[in-house]
């Protein structure tokens, strides 16, 4: 057996040794040890285990803390007779350096992604999609908000019967109206009856940020921004103040509204925001006397467009009267006729949303949301 | 195939790199580690010479509106912000604070 067994054993607690310094969090940056990269040089030897905390700055305020959690996690494990732990700091060049803390942004603190779903002009039911992505995802298991967006026109509200808020929270902050387990914010909510929206620039900015920061997301899968139509002001600062994890391009199948839905695309590829995928709505018309799909437009305008982008086309939806009727109503297709066509096609969307966003996710592991550095 | 460098997503490629890690180097020196693994190193009064906002850039011409020289040599940032998920704000003690400094520039500089 000899040596081979005990570097199997070695081999063995390693792992074992790495899974219990996950549960050390840095108490900064709020995500474990290993994750953060700062286990370095860790070797185990006849169940002697050594390792290196490099944290990020020598100051570390919670660098005893840390040593201490990290040595009772190590030893509570079977098989391990010593454990030594070196504490150090990154110091490249061997210069001070100071590393930008992430920043908490409370609101959205807990909310795991941030999904913009845009179009490039109005009237291709954008708003529709997204009460039914959000319901789809919420059938799902998911928890899941929406933030109507769409100053000039904001019609979530009346598409799913959401009330206006009536309490803060003790930060302050407004606590969304919930309509079946999905917190639901919207512009129209802070104006007066019947009045149009007249914004200029400036304001808009301010109500988005408000909108996004001002609000007791709490614990969110997946938030869904209803972008308004278009590249402006509002597009811009939604982008820079929230984190966007991902866009979903809305579009029928026309050229006309293609060359639009492009520059909102082009848009988010400035803002290294990544694109989803491509749902295309208005598809075709099914009639309730027979089967055939009766074509409005010239077909396959999305999956061009999502070929063109190199993204998936995640659905396209046919013009089901449904699907309008029940917006009006304050329903939601996908809840109360979960297999209309069009219901079927906007949850297939969801779902290929969702894998898209896994896929895309993996390749900015890692990376910093928020972050602020303080030149000394 | 050629390989993309920066925040591009274009063709069937949809390449996002972000910033993993930001400090301070040494005095004048800014550090990023990328997602992409790569590491860029960036001297400040260089950045602040490159600075893209309307006020140091024509916004017609994309002529610069001042000479390196122009700016001493001694300025240096004072806040850096993460904007968005695509760039960051970078204030500097010249008082010069409306850069916005897209991750996309930055690989093109480091």
């Amino acid at each position: 057996v000899g040596l081979f067994g005990n570097s199997k054993r070695d081999e063995a607690l390693r792992e074992q040794v790495l899974e219990q310094l996950k549960t050390v969090q840095d108490p900064d940056l709020h995500r474990d040890l290993v994750s953060l990269g700062f286990i370095k040089d860790l070797t185990v030897k006849g169940g002697k285990v050594a390792f290196t905390v490099e944290l990020t700055t020598p100051a570390c305020p919670a660098k005893e803390q840390l040593q201490q959690e990290c040595e009772a996690a190590v030893k509570a494990l079977d098989g391990v007779s010593r454990v030594e732990i070196t504490m150090s700091s990154q110091s490249l060049a061997g210069a001070a350096t100071r590393v930008a803390n992430e920043v908490d942004q409370p609101a959205l603190a807990r909310v795991e992604r941030i999904i913009a779903i845009a179009s490039g002009k109005g009237g291709v039911g954008k708003s529709t999609t997204t009460v039914n992505l959000a319901y789809a995802l919420s059938q799902s298991g998911a928890k899941v908000g929406i933030l109507d967006a769409d100053i000039y026109g904001p019609s979530i509200p009346q598409m799913t019967g959401a009330g206006k808020p009536t309490h803060m929270d003790e930060n302050d902050h407004i606590i969304p109206p919930q309509v079946d387990d999905i917190k639901i914010i919207s512009a129209e909510m802070f104006a007066q009856q019947n009045q149009a929206q007249m914004f200029r620039g400036p304001m808009v900015a301010q109500i988005v940020r408000q909108l996004l920061t001002q609000v007791a997301w709490g614990e969110l899968d997946y938030l869904l921004i209803d972008y308004p139509p278009g590249t402006g002001d509002i597009q811009l600062t939604l982008s820079q103040v929230a984190p966007i994890t991902g866009a979903v391009a809305i579009t029928t199948p026309q050229e006309v509204a293609l060359l639009d839905v492009r520059k909102a695309i082009q848009m988010f590829q400035t803002m290294n925001v990544p694109l989803l995928g491509v749902i295309e709505t208005m598809s075709y018309f099914v009639c309730d006397s027979c089967e055939k799909q009766h074509e409005l437009f010239p077909r396959g305008g999305g999956g061009r467009l999502a070929e063109e982008f190199g993204v998936p086309l995640l659905a396209e939806v046919p013009l089901d009267p449904r699907l309008a009727q029940s917006a009006d109503a304050g329903t939601v297709l996908v809840k109360t006729e979960p297999d209309a066509l069009g219901a079927k096609a906007l949850r297939q969307a969801s779902e290929r949303m969702v894998r898209e966003q896994a896929k895309v996710h993996a390749q900015t592991e890692g990376a910093m949301t928020h972050f602020r550095l303080e030149w000394q | 195939m050629a390989v993309m460098e920066g925040p591009l997503m274009s063709g069937s490629v949809q390449e996002i790199v972000e910033v993993k890690k930001i400090w301070q180097q040494d005095e004048r020196t800014l550090g990023i580690q990328w997602t992409d693994g790569k590491e860029s190193l960036y001297d400040v009064v260089e950045l602040r010479r490159q600075c893209p906002c309307a006020l140091c850039v024509d916004e017609t011409s994309r002529e610069r509106k001042f000479k390196p020289e122009d700016i001493p040599q001694s300025v240096r940032p004072t806040v850096i912000e993460s904007v968005g998920r695509y760039a960051m704000s970078i204030q500097f003690s010249d008082g010069h604070r409306t850069g916005i400094y897209s991750f996309r520039l930055l690989r093109e500089l480091g």
